[in-house]
């Protein structure tokens, strides 16, 4: 995979620096081997404990075909020391989310952090994964 | 390897060492501050007045990699030490140090090495047993994920912030703990001894009294039910759990905890784990109410694919 000096290194700061908030077991649901990047328009944000989910509408490259994804990140608490409000992901927003996919293949993943396309903001998702195995 | 990957592994490297440094490194100068102390001399564990503050619990996800050797290192702190110690040789002495227990804190992948990679914790059959089950299906069953509340030394091992609240005019401490279920403890300060016999209920927290041992708060624990781990990674426990904590704030900015396990319910003998809890200034708690929609709850199944929490009645 060709990656961009830079965006390499964000990545790995994204990696040392999450802060970790556990609730269920990471590795139970999420497989830290299989990470991803997509970027999609949001549908539905459930700003919720224990943990917020968000949807987005995401396009297949090749196929076209639009899949509406489910993300996991942190409590409202947690979200909130990372910078969040209840209103920092609207409907029709177009956002980009890197995590760890889920290990039974739906289209369901653990957020790590969060870009929104119309600020180039960056926010860490309070993910559960951490330092989680 | 691309440079570009080669930057991202230094950029991790050097960011690791910092945290894992400012983490259980000795006190840097921002935390030098002296202890806090109450008017009548006793360490204040909590906020100075005026000040906001709270203890910013860590992760600690494997208790059996928290156990002092007899050097007083635990296992965590001397793969730091030895991973710090390769960087510094240089790049050819890469994981020369590491290897922490065969997949311990940190391990990537889910890799976990179960009882084994664990000789210091003194495990009897059984609880070898669950343990490596536990460690086998990457802690599915944690009664955290269903929202129970952490019992004994887990409290201090959930990454939520926490409040000590000395009340001596009460003759009590609280303890108030932001998750993993926003929960609080009273450590009774009044000299009572634990409840006998049917009297002592068993509890998530246990039943708590409090001394003062010179400057450590050393808080004897009974009574605990089995519905709680002791830690991330499963190790168990029964109702025969006693523990013994100690708390000391040898600076301001931290809290070392270290918490004696005696169960010999599931464990032949005594085991000690330690680690220290920073102070976080100017922090507050905030709400975190697990319960509300715990969706983890309807999608676990069990081995044999059933709900583990049934459709109701």
């Amino acid at each position: 995979m060709r990656m961009q000096p830079f965006a390499a290194a964000g990545i790995a700061l994204l990696l040392a620096v999450v802060p970790v908030v556990a609730h269920h077991s990471f590795s139970a649901e999420f497989d830290a081997n299989k990470p991803f990047k997509h970027t999609g328009v949001v549908t539905k944000v459930e700003w919720q404990n224990p943990h917020t989910l968000f949807y987005l509408d995401i396009t297949d490259d090749a196929t076209k075909k639009v899949t509406n994804w489910a993300f996991e990140m942190g409590s409202p608490n947690g979200l909130m020391r990372n910078g969040w409000t209840r209103n920092t992901l609207k409907i029709g927003d177009v956002v980009t989310v890197e995590g760890s996919l889920a290990r039974d293949g739906t289209p369901y993943g653990n957020a790590r952090s969060v870009v929104l396309a119309s600020s180039g903001k960056r926010l860490f998702a309070d993910s559960s994964q951490g330092a989680t195995p | 390897m691309t440079r570009a990957a080669r930057v991202a592994i230094i950029v991790a490297m050097v960011i690791v060492a910092f945290w894992i440094a400012r983490a259980q490194g000795p006190a840097g100068p921002r935390s030098a501050e002296t202890t806090p102390r109450l008017a009548d001399g006793t360490p204040n564990l909590g906020r100075v007045a005026g000040e906001k503050g709270v203890w910013n619990v860590p992760y600690i996800q494997n208790m059996g990699m928290r156990i002092p050797g007899p050097d007083k290192t635990t296992a965590v702190q001397r793969a730091a030490a030895a991973a710090a110690a390769a960087r510094a040789a240089g790049a050819g002495a890469r994981g020369a140090g590491g290897g922490p227990l065969g997949g311990g804190e940190g391990a990537a992948g889910g890799a976990r090495g179960g009882s084994k990679a664990e000789p210091d914790v003194p495990f009897l059959p059984w609880s070898r047993g669950v343990y490596d089950y536990n460690s086998r299906n990457n802690s599915k069953y944690d009664p955290e994920g269903y929202c129970l509340p952490p019992g004994g030394p887990r409290l201090m091992a959930t990454p939520y912030p926490m409040e000590i609240i000395q009340q001596p005019e009460h003759k009590r401490i609280l303890m108030i703990f932001e998750g993993a279920t926003h929960i609080w403890r009273e450590i009774y300060m009044d000299g009572r001894p634990h409840p006998q016999g049917d009297e002592l209920n068993p509890t998530y927290l246990g039943h708590s009294v409090g001394r003062w041992e010179g400057d450590a708060l050393v808080v004897d624990v009974v009574g605990f039910n089995e519905n709680s781990w002791l830690d991330y990674y499963g190790h168990p426990h029964t109702d025969l759990l006693h523990v013994v904590e100690k708390f000391t704030r040898p600076d301001k900015g931290t809290l070392r905890y270290e918490a004696i396990i005696d169960d010999p319910g599931a464990y032949s003998k005594p085991w000690t784990v330690t680690w220290d809890i920073p102070w976080r200034p100017n922090a507050e708690l905030t709400e975190y109410i697990c319960q509300e929609n715990n969706r983890y709850q309807r999608r676990l199944t069990d081995d044999f694919g059933e709900p583990v929490f049934g459709s109701g009645h």
